[in-house]
C-alpha cells in the first residue's frame, strides 16, 4: 500500500487536535522528539486505499525560535519528511489567526488551507469565499466545520489535490510587502536560495530581521561570517519582527480583501465569561469547575472501576480453584495476590484516567479550560507553571494518578512534568483517610494541628519542589507572562473526543500494565514469607532498624512506610498485622481490599508507638511516593523512565527528611 | 501616547508602537498585536492580566508584558 505524510500546523484553538483525533482515532501514538522534552503525537488512517501518516505538530502562535516546539515544528516540516502540510486557521478569528500561514510562507513543501470553524462563523454572520482566498494563494482553500461529516470528503479532495500537484504557496505579493522594508532586499541578496535547505532566502532574510537566533546561527554557518556580518549591519537599521509582522498582517489584508465579509458588533463578556473574570469570584468558580469535574469523572469512570472490583471478587474462588487441582503455593500466590490484584489496581485505574480524560479533555475543548489557565495564570507562574496547572492539583488531593492523568492539557512537556512533580505533594485521598484516624489516636483533639501542618509543609514541599526541578523542566528564559487567547465557548465535537479518550486509555493500560506488574510483583516478592516473618523486608527491615529509628520508625512502622509507597490504603493493615505478629505481604494486599483494621488497634498502637513517632510516621507515609498506579500515571504521561525515577528517588529523600524533622520536633514537645 | 494598561474599560485605541526584547515582539505580533491595530479594552482591574479584545479576539495580557505597548486613544 502506497504512503504519503500529512503534517497538522496550527495556532493554539485553532481546533488541531480535534482534526488529528477525528481522522486517526485509536490509530495514534504519543510519544517525545528524539532527545527533546517535546512532545510528538503521531497517527494514521487509511483513505481509498492509501495509508496516510499523520503529525500533529506542537501548536504555537508562530514559527519563530520563542520555544523548542516552534523550532522542531519548522524544522520537521522543512526537512521534508511530511508530504504535505495541512494549516489550520480559525474562520471566526481569520484575519488573526492567517499569522501562521505568513509566517510559513518560504518554507518549501506543498501545503493547504483548512479554514476550520466555519460554523462558528456563519454563526457570527460572517461570509467566507474560500474560493477566492483560494485563488490569490495558488493552494487548496477549503471551509471545515469538525462536526460536519460532509467537511470530511472535502478535506479529503483537498489533500489529494495538494499532494497530487504539490500545490505551493504564492508568495509574489507577500514578497512585495517584505521589499518595502528598508534593507530587506539587501539581506535577501546576500542570502543564496537553499542557504538553509528547505527554507527561501525570503524565509530566511524575514527570520534575520525578527532577530531569530537559531536561524541567525544557522545562517552564519552557511554564509559564512564576513557575509553574515554585513547581514547583521544592515538589520540593525530594520524595524526587526515589528516591520515584518505589519507586512505579514498587511499581506493578510490583502489575500482577505472582500473575500470576508462580516457584521459590526460590539463585544461583551458572556455572563460565564463576568464570573470567572471576575477579581473575587474568579479564583472560588475555577476550584467549583475542577471540583465538579472530578466528581463528574466518577460517572464515567464506574464501569471500569466495576471490572476493577469485579476482578478481586474472582480472585478467592480462582485461588481455591488452583489449590484444590494441587498447585503449588507459590504459583497461586503469584497468581492472586500479584496478576489478579494487579489487574484489579490496572482496571479501577483505567476507570479513572478514562473519567478524568473525557470530563477534563471536554473543558479543555470547550474552552473553559483557556479560562482557568486565565485566573491561576498569576500564581502558578510564580512556580514557573501555567495556570492550567491549577486542576491537577486540586484533583490530587482526591487521587494522585487522576491529577497525572489531567496533567496531559498542560501542553508544554516540561511544564507538565513539573506540574506532576509537584502533585505528588498533594496528599491524596488515600492520606486524608489515614492522617486523621491515626492522629486523633494519638493526639486527641490536636490531630486538627497536625492536619494544619500536613497542609503547611505541603505548601512548602511543592515550593522546594518547584526550586529543584524547576531550572530544569522550565528554563528561566522560557518563564514569561501570558500572552494567550480566549477563545469563545464552543460546542464539543463528541465523536474526536470519545476517539481521543479511547485511544489514551488504550495506551495507558498497555504501558502501566507493565509498571504495576513490575512493582507489585517485586513487592510481592519481598515480602513474600513461606513460614512466619522471614520476608526479604522484614529482615532487611529489622536489620536496619537502628538507622531507621533515626527517622522515628522502628522496623514496623518502616515496613509500613515502605508499603505505603505501593498503596496508602494499606498502611494501617500492615502495621496492625506486624504489631500482631502477622505477616506483611498478606496484611497489605487485604487492607488494600478493604478488609478491616483489627478491633484492638487504638490500643495496640498506644501501647508500642510514641507520640514523636507516630507523628514521624504520618509525615514519612503522607509524602512518600503516592501508589504505584500513581507512579505508573506518571511514567505515562511523562513519557521518561529517567524523570519518573528522578521523581521517585527525590520523594523518598524529602519523606525521611519530613520525618526525620518530624520526629526531632516531637522529642523536643513530648 | 499612552501605555495600554493605563486605559479604562471600554476605551478604544490603536497601538502606536511596541516595545521589548525580540522574544516579546515576536509573540506580541503573532498573536496579532501590531502598529496600527485596533484594540478595544475589555477588562483592566488590579494586578490581574489585561482583557482586550482585537482581530475578533479576546486576548489576555499578563500585566508586566503590556507595558511595552504604547497606544493612541480613539473616540468609537
Amino acid at each position: 500500500m502506497s504512503t504519503a505524510t500529512i503534517a497538522l500546523l496550527g495556532q493554539p484553538n485553532s481546533g488541531k487536535s480535534t482534526l488529528f483525533n477525528a481522522l486517526t482515532g485509536l490509530r495514534q501514538h504519543v510519544g517525545n522528539w528524539p532527545g527533546k522534552t517535546v512532545e510528538k503525537k503521531e497517527g494514521s488512517f487509511t483513505h481509498n486505499g492509501m495509508e496516510y501518516r499523520v503529525a500533529d505538530l506542537p501548536g504555537s502562535y508562530s514559527l519563530s525560535a520563542n520555544s523548542d516546539e516552534e523550532v522542531i515544528t519548522r524544522d520537521y516540516i522543512a526537512s521534508g519528511d511530511a508530504d504535505v502540510v495541512c494549516i489550520l486557521a480559525d474562520s471566526s478569528q481569520l484575519q488573526r489567526s492567517l499569522f501562521m500561514l505568513a509566517d510559513y510562507a518560504g518554507i518549501d513543501v506543498p501545503c493547504f488551507l483548512l479554514l476550520n470553524m466555519s460554523d462558528v462563523a456563519k454563526d457570527q454572520g460572517k461570509t467566507i469565499d474560500a474560493k477566492a482566498i483560494e485563488e490569490r494563494l495558488g493552494i487548496p482553500v477549503i471551509p471545515f466545520s469538525a462536526t460536519d461529516t460532509r467537511s470530511y470528503d472535502v478535506f479529503y479532495e483537498a489533500m489529494g489535490r495538494a499532494i497530487n500537484n504539490k500545490t505551493r504557496l504564492n508568495l509574489n505579493d507577500l514578497k512585495k510587502q517584505y521589499e518595502s522594508i528598508k534593507g530587506y532586499q539587501e539581506i535577501c541578496d546576500l542570502i543564496p536560495e537553499n542557504a538553509l535547505p528547505g527554507y527561501s532566502s525570503m524565509w530566511a532574510a524575514v527570520k534575520v530581521i525578527e532577530g531569530d537566533r537559531v536561524v541567525s546561527a544557522k545562517l552564519k554557518n552557511a554564509v559564512g561570517a564576513e557575509t553574515f556580518a554585513k547581514i547583521e549591519e544592515i538589520k540593525k537599521n530594520t524595524q526587526g519582527a515589528v516591520a515584518t509582522g505589519g507586512c505579514k498582517f498587511a499581506w493578510i489584508d490583502d489575500v482577505l480583501d472582500k473575500a470576508v465579509v462580516s457584521g459590526e458588533k460590539k463585544v461583551t463578556l458572556s455572563r460565564l465569561d463576568r464570573i470567572y473574570t471576575s477579581r473575587v469570584w474568579g479564583k472560588p468558580a475555577v476550584i467549583l469547575t475542577v471540583l465538579l469535574g472530578l466528581i463528574a469523572s466518577f460517572i464515567p469512570a464506574l464501569p471500569l472501576m466495576g471490572v476493577g472490583s469485579a476482578v478481586i471478587a474472582i480472585k478467592e474462588p480462582v485461588m481455591n480453584a488452583l489449590y484444590s487441582a494441587g498447585c503449588p503455593e507459590v504459583i497461586v500466590l503469584v497468581i492472586g495476590d500479584v496478576i489478579i490484584q494487579s489487574f484489579s489496581y490496572i482496571f479501577k485505574m483505567l476507570g479513572f484516567v478514562f473519567g478524568v480524560t473525557l470530563v477534563f479533555g471536554l473543558l479543555e475543548e470547550a474552552g473553559v479550560m483557556a479560562r482557568i489557565s486565565y485566573v491561576f495564570d498569576n500564581t502558578m507562574g510564580k512556580l514557573g507553571l501555567q495556570g492550567k496547572s491549577v486542576m491537577p492539583f486540586l484533583v490530587s488531593f482526591g487521587c494522585t494518578m487522576g491529577g497525572a492523568a489531567g496533567a496531559r492539557v498542560i501542553d508544554n512537556w516540561g511544564q507538565k512534568v513539573l506540574t506532576i512533580a509537584l502533585a505528588w505533594a498533594v496528599p491524596c485521598g488515600a492520606a486524608w483517610a489515614t492522617i486523621p484516624m491515626l492522629a486523633s489516636i494519638f493526639f486527641g483533639p490536636g490531630a486538627v494541628g497536625v492536619i494544619v501542618a500536613i497542609l503547611l509543609t505541603m505548601l512548602v514541599h511543592m515550593w522546594i519542589t518547584a526550586k529543584v526541578f524547576g531550572g530544569k523542566l522550565v528554563k528561566v528564559e522560557d518563564r514569561y507572562g501570558m500572552i494567550m487567547e480566549l477563545p469563545p465557548y464552543h460546542k464539543p465535537k463528541w465523536g474526536s473526543l470519545f476517539r481521543y479518550v479511547f485511544g489514551r486509555t488504550k495506551e495507558t493500560f498497555v504501558r502501566v500494565t507493565k509498571v504495576i506488574l513490575l512493582v507489585c510483583g517485586l513487592f510481592w516478592l519481598l515480602s513474600y514469607s513461606p513460614s512466619g516473618n522471614t520476608s526479604v523486608l522484614y529482615r532487611i527491615g529489622v536489620a536496619i532498624e537502628p538507622v531507621t529509628r533515626f527517622f522515628g520508625m522502628p522496623w514496623q512502622l518502616f515496613l509500613s512506610y515502605i508499603a505505603s509507597a505501593v498503596g496508602k490504603e494499606g498502611a494501617i493493615g500492615v502495621i496492625s498485622a506486624l504489631y500482631n505478629g502477622g505477616s506483611l505481604g498478606t496484611a497489605f494486599v487485604d487492607s488494600m481490599n478493604g478488609a478491616a483494621r483489627a478491633a484492638n488497634f487504638n490500643e495496640m498502637m498506644l501501647a508500642n508507638v510514641t507520640k514523636p513517632e507516630a507523628l514521624a510516621f504520618i509525615f514519612a507515609m503522607t509524602f512518600n511516593m503516592p501508589c504505584v498506579v500513581a507512579l505508573a500515571a506518571t511514567y505515562q504521561e511523562t513519557h521518561s523512565a529517567k524523570w519518573t525515577a528522578r521523581i521517585v528517588l527525590y520523594y523518598t529523600v524529602m519523606s525521611l527528611i519530613l520525618a526525620f524533622i518530624a520526629y526531632h520536633i516531637g522529642l523536643l514537645i513530648w | 501616547m499612552k501605555e495600554l494598561s493605563g486605559l479604562p474599560v471600554d476605551s478604544t485605541c490603536v497601538i502606536a508602537s511596541l516595545d521589548g526584547d525580540q522574544r516579546f515582539i515576536s509573540r506580541i505580533t503573532s498573536i496579532g498585536l501590531t502598529p496600527g491595530c485596533r484594540v478595544n479594552v475589555i477588562k483592566n482591574d488590579g494586578n490581574r492580566p489585561m482583557l482586550i479584545y482585537s482581530r475578533d479576539t479576546m486576548i489576555a495580557l499578563n500585566r508586566n508584558e503590556c507595558k511595552g505597548i504604547m497606544v493612541k486613544e480613539v473616540t468609537a
